[in-house]
């Protein structure tokens, strides 16, 4: 395997506002910058550094994320590798054919045919007359526009717009793609779609980059990922590492944001700390990943310093993206807790866990009586925990949860009484079947 | 060395497909369509017309002031709405430039050869006036068109290329080059003769790349001559003007996606 990617040491600044006054000023200062290469010395206030050192190598058929915050240099990289614009030190070396797909239908134009900005966009992306008018029949079978290929695309929905945009993208067989927030756009159908060309190109040994803010998406495509804060590279590795770290500050992040200014604080001290929160499986402690369709249970530990008296705890399952999965509550349920000074230990059982492979992890708080304020200074959060379900992979199945499902099919209704399919409800008889 | 010759065969595609666009794009919606590119020379000619025939006559020898104005009205069309469209190509396109990568020359380029079109269109009336004024052709004035039209191509690129790229960071360029359009206008022999300039000041009109190329326009298509030592000044003046705006384009266009 050969590298296709060699980014080395590339440093990226900006400047920041407007720093030049009159037409004359710069004309004269572009001259004087063409006399004398070295920049004059960097002041901090006027320029903004996107990138600093950041290298990283990309081999033939990899496919790297880079995750980060908004404004973290993902796009600037992304820029970089496109030759949209220059770094200010540093060398970049690709190798093969690059192709960004950074925005779809980049050129359309509202007047113009379908037909017509199938051409106009596809050669934008680099694509030949003859390669486009090869694939025509295949890229308007792609977007399902047949009937409406000769209409002026000021006449489409944004809907059908996108569609016929990520036709012609899906025809490009670079040997670099750049994918940027592209699928952020469309349904789930549309993102299905998208994801399947994607691995398709990479079993063909294309090399892909892709920025996405769905860790989830980027857990299913990339092998590799590249974690950029303030435009420094902060980990470099397997991508459930790089996400794991990843999320882990981003949790934190909010786990700041939430204490500092959504939360009606009690004064002084906290009258409890939860101390540890754990995911127990059928057998103590989860060693490995636990199986979607045993129970579970979550247990935080908490420590009271004086007696708290009635309180009430909310427990949450949240996907590694962020997504909620569940929230719990002992208020909702009838559980009525009474706190006094000294530690100890809530849990509940989750029977069965019904969760569909992922990785997840647990939240608590303690709030008060009447659930109108939180009490701990901050939630407890569990490690990540990782569920096996029946699918073995994000593409093989969507959604959260996984029903215990069972399946029926009766032909020329002989035993009227059932239905074609029967799914158990989601707390329900004693019988589980084991898949 | 094959890269970057598919690279250009590639932008050769855009570049056609982009001029095509703006084409097509300004026609769309017009009842009227490419007429206007006869119709904007032949009003102003016309104008003009009543102006120095009625009111103050000029002496434009044994050529009709029609023919006259309108064999430099053309050409003059083509550079003004050249400039103006080239100028306003990459800002009126940032999102592309600044999210895709494409060689930044097809926008100027495409939005001056959109117009090549119209002054193509424009150009047929010129051969059916010199029909209707029995002008003779001269044959051997005809192999200089397309040198003369060189010189312009050359003139119009360096000037367009220069001002698309700086109007991406000085919008004022626009209402600039509206201006100097304007002055430019009455610096060229397009409604008068060259004749009527004073004689000192002659060298230094010629200064003017377009009063060379409007003068040959006239030689060789109205006078059955070959073009006079003034081409060669032009020439001269619009190759330099290509390299700089050529050259001031290449330098600042990595520049361009960084302008937000």
């Amino acid at each position: 395997m050969n590298t296709v990617i060699r980014f080395e040491n590339i440093s990226k600044r900006y400047k920041l506002g407007l720093t030049r006054t009159s037409l004359p000023g710069v004309i004269s200062q572009w001259l004087k910058g063409s006399l004398k290469a070295a920049p004059q010395k960097a002041d901090d206030d006027k320029y903004l550094w996107a990138l600093r050192d950041v290298s990283f190598e990309l081999m033939q058929g990899q496919s790297m994320a880079l995750v980060g915050a908004n404004g973290a240099g993902k796009t600037t990289v992304l820029k970089l590798l496109a030759n949209i614009t220059k770094p200010t030190t540093g060398t970049i070396q690709t190798q093969g054919q690059l192709s960004a797909l950074i925005e779809l239908g980049a050129g359309f134009h509202p007047d113009l045919t379908g037909r017509e900005n199938i051409y106009l966009n596809g050669t934008i992306l680099g694509l030949s007359r003859e390669y486009i008018r090869r694939r025509y029949d295949e890229i308007v079978a792609f977007s399902e526009l047949e009937r409406f290929i000769a209409t002026p695309v000021k006449r489409y929905s944004s809907g059908m717009i996108v569609r016929l945009g990520f036709a012609v993208a899906a025809c490009i067989e670079p040997d670099i793609l750049l994918v940027d927030e592209v699928l952020a756009v469309g349904d789930a159908s549309f993102r299905q779609k998208c994801l399947k060309r994607i691995q398709s190109l990479l079993e063909d040994g294309t090399s892909i980059i892709f920025v996405s803010h769905n860790l989830y998406l980027v857990q299913a495509v990339c092998s590799k990922a590249l974690y950029i804060q303030k435009g420094r590279v902060l980990l470099d590795g397997e991508t459930n590492d790089v996400v794991e770290a990843y999320e882990h500050d981003l949790h934190e992040e909010r786990a700041r944001k939430f204490e500092i200014s959504d939360l009606e604080q009690t004064d002084g001290a906290a009258d409890v700390e939860i101390t540890k929160v754990e995911v127990w499986g059928v057998d103590g402690p989860a060693a490995g990943p636990l199986p979607s369709n045993q129970s579970a249970q979550i247990r935080v530990h908490y420590d009271a310093y004086h007696d708290v008296g009635i309180v009430s705890m909310s427990v949450f399952v949240m996907r590694s993206d962020g997504l909620t999965c569940s929230m719990m509550r002992t208020k909702l349920d009838g559980f009525e807790l009474e706190l006094q000074r000294g530690q100890g230990v809530i849990s509940v059982h989750l029977d069965p866990l019904q969760l569909i492979s992922g990785t997840y992890f647990a939240e608590a708080y303690f709030l008060n009586e009447s659930d109108s304020m939180v009490l701990t200074s901050a939630g407890g959060r569990s490690d990540w925990f990782s569920v096996k379900g029946a699918a073995r992979s994000y593409e093989e199945t969507s959604g959260v949860y996984e029903p215990i499902a069972r399946w029926h099919h009766q032909h020329n209704g002989l035993q009227a009484a059932h239905l074609d399919s029967v799914r158990e409800p989601a707390l329900g008889s004693a019988e589980t079947e084991s898949r | 060395m094959l890269a970057q010759s598919i690279a250009l065969l590639q932008a050769g595609d855009l570049l056609r497909e982009w001029t095509s666009r703006n084409i097509r794009a300004r026609y769309q919606q017009s009842a009227l369509g490419w007429l206007w590119a006869v119709i904007q020379p032949v009003a102003q000619v016309a104008v003009f017309t009543l102006i120095f025939t009625l009111i103050v006559p000029v002496n434009t020898g044994d050529i009709p002031y029609v023919i006259f104005s309108y064999v430099a009205m053309v050409p003059w069309t083509f550079l003004a709405t050249s400039l103006t469209d080239m100028s306003n190509s990459l800002v009126d396109n940032m999102t592309l430039v600044t999210k895709i990568y494409f060689p930044r020359e097809v926008l100027p380029v495409a939005a001056m050869l959109a117009r090549l079109m119209d002054f193509g269109v424009a150009a047929v009336l010129v051969v059916i006036l010199m029909l209707f004024y029995q002008v003779p052709l001269f044959p051997a004035g005809l192999l200089f068109l397309p040198v003369i039209l060189g010189i312009q191509l050359a003139l119009t690129l360096g000037l367009g290329l220069a001002a698309a790229a700086a109007n991406v960071f000085f919008r004022d360029v626009r209402s600039l080059l509206t201006l100097g359009l304007q002055i430019w206008f009455y610096a060229s022999p397009i409604i008068y003769p060259v004749t009527l300039v004073p004689e000192r000041l002659r060298s230094f009109y010629y200064l003017n790349p377009m009063s060379g190329i409007i003068e040959a326009y006239r030689d060789v298509l109205l006078r059955g001559e070959l073009p006079g030592p003034y081409l060669a000044l032009s020439a001269a003046m619009s190759l330099v003007v290509f390299s700089i705006g050529y050259w001031f384009f290449k330098r600042v266009e990595f520049q361009f996606a960084d302008i937000v």
